[in-house]
């Protein structure tokens, strides 16, 4: 349900309250589904029947103060249908408002993108404790322990001034890129197949707030650039492509001219960070499309600075794949041999680039073995595909 | 919404003729605070507290008690004073709480006060 942050925004901003708006938003969905005919009008239809739900849910706690004060607050106005069905695109800060919420200092910095991610993205807990490399339920708990913090401490539901932006802008940023990470590589189909064109939204909105911000400029190229590859990534089968293997001639040039003018204001602003470093190499990988050859040499620098900026097994891996076509697979295998296995939060990436670079050496045996590895792993459909055929062009030779 | 602002100072920066110097400007910073919420008309109270070598603590253990010569917690800084102010949200006190003068080492805690019921 695409609508999910617009409409859980737009409640929680009413209720102030995010336990009240998701618990509404369930209901109403679980109304929905239970009707015979979709309504036509969904998103009004799911507004009015969440805010219902919540204010009944409030009436059933009449006993408390609070209650009476909440339900004049929702009531307030005397809004009616119409007044609803336009709400949630009318106000479409209220979704950035409420990642600001979620991000606020005041909550455990532990706490603030996983909250995030619930809340506006909608991720399921097990696959946010999935991407923070923790338990299902030490997340659920943590989450939990940060919606009352919220609730209880009186943290305010307005967007906080420009001035204190900043100190909240990092874990904003955060939510984005791990909620469309987490959308883009959905192994299980258990993520909303249209989080990915949500994400994109919030970013570009991010990126028109905060015109200033080149790391925000940079992140909203970055989910750019990977959107505009969506119709290339798989073939008729629905194999991966990978990105070296792609046709140039499906990717979305308009997404890619938008990337593009993004950085060249970030790159204005003159202050670099690690989102900049990541999109100059998706877009330097974009140039593929006008040059015909890709600079693996560039690619490389640009590793080389993330390394120093971000360093991670993932950076790392990625920067050893940029080094084979550069200066070939050996010294490429030598670094991945170095790379603490470990601390990936996957190993399969691994197994997958060694199977790689061991074909170019022609030393088939080895990699097959790393491709068996990496299937042994349970990738997701479209990547399964694509290794079993490298299996098989291994085989055959 | 009333918020507590529990002040929590290194006690010992205010000894001698240096730290008398620097209490004068401490209190003056609250004074000055004090002018500011009563000009914006934001309701508050507070005290100063007397030093921790003062305090007695009455520790229970499941029903029996027993007294204890100093503060309840024995760290470097101790509750030197508290303000308790009444603002639209948690953001508000903090903005508050920073403008509170702690001159050496310290934390200012800032809690949400229970409401009372009906």
């Amino acid at each position: 349900m695409a609508a999910r942050p617009r409409l859980v925004a737009a409640l929680a901003a009413r209720l102030r309250d995010l336990d009240a708006a998701e618990d509404a938003f369930g209901e109403a969905m679980e109304a929905c589904l239970a009707l015979d005919n979709p309504p036509d009008r969904l998103e009004g239809w799911l507004m009015t029947v969440a805010r219902r739900k919540a204010v009944d849910a409030i009436r059933k706690e009449a006993a408390r103060a609070r209650a009476s004060e909440a339900a004049a607050l929702i009531d307030e106005g005397g809004q009616d249908m119409g007044d609803v069905i336009e709400l949630p695109e009318a106000i479409p800060d209220e979704r950035l408002r409420l990642i600001f919420i979620c991000c606020h200092p005041a909550i455990g910095i532990e706490a603030r993108t996983a909250l995030a991610l619930k809340v506006v993205c909608g991720l399921p807990v097990s696959a946010i404790a999935r991407v923070f490399l923790t338990s299902e339920p030490a997340m659920f708990q943590r989450i939990t322990r940060a919606k009352t913090k919220v609730r209880e401490a009186g943290i305010a539901f307005e967007l906080p001034e420009r001035r204190h932006w900043g100190e909240r802008l990092e874990a904003v940023l955060l939510t984005i890129e791990l909620a469309y990470t987490a959308a883009y590589q959905d192994a299980a189909g258990e993520i909303d197949p249209e989080l990915s064109a949500e994400i994109e939204r919030l970013a570009a909105m991010i990126a028109d707030l905060l015109p200033e911000e080149p790391e925000a400029l940079a992140l909203a190229s970055l989910v750019m650039l990977a959107r505009s590859r969506e119709a290339a990534r798989l073939d008729e089968i629905g194999a991966m492509i990978p990105l070296s293997k792609q046709d140039p001639s499906r990717w979305d040039f308009e997404a890619i001219e938008q990337a593009r003018t993004w950085m060249d204001r970030a790159a204005c602003l003159e202050r670099s960070g690690p989102y900049q470093i990541m999109a100059a190499i998706q877009l330097t990988h974009a140039r593929r499309a006008f040059d015909g050859e890709t600079d693996w040499r560039a690619i490389l620098s640009l590793y080389d600075v993330l390394m120093q900026m971000r360093p991670g097994p993932m950076v790392a891996l990625n920067r050893a794949l940029a080094l084979a076509q550069v200066k070939g697979p050996q010294p490429a295998i030598e670094v991945l041999s170095t790379l603490p296995i470990e601390r990936l939060r996957n190993a399969r990436p691994l197994h997958v680039a060694n199977a790689h670079l061991l074909t170019c050496l022609g030393d088939r045996e080895a990699a097959a073995t790393a491709l068996d590895e990496a299937l042994a792993m349970n990738p997701p459909r479209a990547e399964r595909l694509f290794l079993e055929r490298c299996r098989i062009e291994l085989a055959q030779g | 919404m009333q918020y507590m602002l529990l002040i929590n100072e290194d006690e010992s920066i205010y000894e001698g003729e240096e730290g008398a110097k620097k209490m004068e400007a401490t209190l003056a910073g609250h004074m000055a605070l004090a002018q500011k919420w009563a000009g914006k008309g934001i309701a508050f109270s507070g005290e100063r507290l007397k030093p921790g070598s003062t305090a007695t603590t009455i520790k229970w253990d499941n029903g029996s008690h027993a007294l204890h010569d100093g503060p309840f917690a024995e760290t470097h800084e101790e509750l030197g004073g508290f303000y308790i102010i009444d603002v639209d949200s948690l953001d508000d006190a903090l903005e508050w709480a920073k403008q509170i003068p702690v001159p050496g080492k310290g934390a200012v805690e800032v809690r949400p006060v229970w409401p009372m019921e009906g």
